[in-house]
């Protein structure tokens, strides 16, 4: 069961403990973490499940996908470099202790 | 107390939430959030957390209606489908959807439209924008989106209006029946043709997505998620142009700011559906026994989801039945969620908030309310004005 540690703007971390097969996103949802929206329920669609993801940890990450690269031209806060959609990030193994950020705007 | 309110809820009118159903659903938000409406023969939810909640669990709360007058009037659809069978008919039709294509290929063809039906009237100096402009703008980009562009706009609101009246008819209406079955068949006539064109040679329209999906949809899939899509894509942008083009002719402060600064009309449009929400209740049905908001509903309830009522819910928006394009951080639910998060909703974005309002204000100088007639408003499943009278500077 990898740790995820979801960090707020305001600082407030929560860790979760998560199985492997679910999602950075349904996790959050799951747990009731602010600030992930995720309108349209993993569809890859609607740009509300953005994190911001140290690009330190992009190895242990899957690629971004052309819906997720499209996806991230549209979201609230601004598109960083480490910028995913958690609803394309598949829980493993390797992501023990992954930590990302929850943008301030997400709508 | 809790027969009083009982009561209220038994006392609710369809007359009374087609003509203002929004005091009505501020009584059932208070009292009881999740009640059994006889009129609609349904419960009713009214609070957003409810409805959140919902579309986060679709295991519970399946699309998949029994005895649904959609699947009569459509066949069977994308939106009374529940998991891989669900995903597997969205994802054939997505990619003609998505933002990139919108952008890129549909919003050229969006701004054209909306300037040719906009040359034709103003010299005028009047129209009623809802049948000039807002119904043929819909319906034009509509038929340019799924590969009907031949088709004309008069008939997609026909066929339109015919199926979702037979998806409401409750009552059972012979006529109705009858002019629902035949718009059926001229929505399949034309499929029909779309498909003999578009196998040859594909384009980025959403028949020409299905029939070179990986997993290609059959004809008569096609046929009917095209009902569903012309049921269902037509009346909500239509709707949307009028209602946000009305409270912005009447919130003249926050005109200028848009007129000002046209990226605005972004805000304007998410405003505009969160303030008058164009699918202001879509229906749900237990798979299991459940509790939700106080309630307990028994495995096969039938749900009917006020999205109207959640976006004006106190507990979420301050002043919520204020038009006011400065909210932020707010989620409303007028695209719904979930596996069923409205596959328009980018083609939505850009014909009406990138295209069909900033187009308006900028090309009709001195846009107002004409004032010859009232502004009516009509609905509750589904509402919006049902006219929009204005002039403008010649
Ligand atoms: C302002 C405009 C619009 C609004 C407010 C809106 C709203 C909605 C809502 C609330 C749903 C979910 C219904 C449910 O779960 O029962 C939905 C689904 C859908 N919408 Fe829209 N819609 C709009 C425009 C459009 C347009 C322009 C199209 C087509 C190009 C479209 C195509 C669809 C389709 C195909 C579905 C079914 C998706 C599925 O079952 O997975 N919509 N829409």
């Amino acid at each position: 069961m990898p740790k995820i540690v979801y960090v707020q703007p305001d600082g407030t971390e929560t860790a979760l403990d998560v199985d492997a097969g679910t999602t950075v996103m349904r996790a959050a949802l799951a747990a009731g973490v602010q600030g992930i929206v995720a309108e349209c329920g993993g569809n890859a669609m609607c740009a509300t499940c953005h994190v911001y993801t140290d690009p330190s940890d992009s190895d242990r990450l899957p690629a971004v996908g052309d819906d997720e690269d499209e996806m991230l031209d549209c979201t609230a806060g601004a598109r960083e470099d480490g910028s995913r959609l958690s609803c394309q990030l598949p829980i493993t193994e390797a992501m023990e202790g992954l930590a990302v950020r929850v943008p301030r705007e997400q709508v | 107390m809790a027969q009083v309110i009982d009561d209220f809820a038994r006392t609710i009118q369809l007359d009374e939430l087609w003509s203002d159903p929004y005091p009505i659903y501020r009584t059932l938000r208070e009292n009881q959030p999740v009640a059994w409406v006889p009129a609609a023969n349904r419960y009713l939810l009214t609070r957003h957390s409810d409805i959140a909640y919902l579309e986060k669990h679709p295991e519970i709360f399946s699309a998949a209606e029994t005895h649904s007058l959609m699947i009569r009037v459509m066949g069977l659809t994308m939106l009374r489908q529940d998991g891989a069978d669900h995903l597997r008919e969205r994802k054939a039709a997505e990619p003609a959807l998505r933002p990139r294509m919108v952008k890129q290929r549909w919003t050229p063809a969006f701004q054209r439209i909306a300037d040719e039906l906009i040359d034709g009237f103003r010299d005028r100096g009047e129209a009623d924008l809802f049948t000039e402009f807002a119904a043929p703008m819909a319906a034009k980009c509509l038929a340019a989106v799924l590969g009907l562009a031949d088709v004309p706009a008069q008939d997609l609101q026909t066929w339109s209006q015919a199926m979702m009246d037979g998806t409401g008819n409750y009552a059972d209406d012979p006529v109705v029946w009858q002019r629902a079955e035949s718009a059926a068949r001229g929505v399949e006539r034309a499929v029909d043709a779309a498909i003999e064109r578009l196998s040859a040679h594909p384009d980025d329209s959403v028949i020409s997505a299905m029939l070179h999906a990986e997993d290609p949809l059959t004809p008569r899939q096609i046929r009917d998620n095209i009902k569903l899509f012309i049921g269902g894509g037509l009346n909500e942008p239509r709707d949307a142009t009028t209602v946000g083009t009305y409270a912005l002719l009447t919130h003249p402060e926050q005109r200028a700011r848009v007129e000002a600064d046209p990226s605005r009309f972004k805000d304007v449009f998410e405003e505009t559906v969160r303030w008058v929400a164009p699918i202001g209740m879509y229906p749900r049905q237990t798979t299991m026994e459940t509790e939700l908001g106080g309630t307990v509903l028994p495995a096969g309830a039938k749900l009917g989801i006020v999205l109207a009522s959640a976006n004006r819910d106190e507990s979420v928006f301050d002043n919520p039945d204020t038009f006011d394009i400065d909210r932020t951080g707010r989620v409303h639910l007028a695209f719904g969620g979930g596996p069923h998060f409205c596959l328009g909703t980018w083609t939505a974005r850009a014909q009406v908030g990138a295209v069909a309002l900033p187009t308006l204000f900028r090309r009709l100088p001195g846009l107002r309310l004409s004032g010859a007639e009232p502004v009516r408003w009509g609905g509750w499943v589904f509402r919006g004005l049902l006219n929009l009278p204005a002039r403008w500077d010649v």
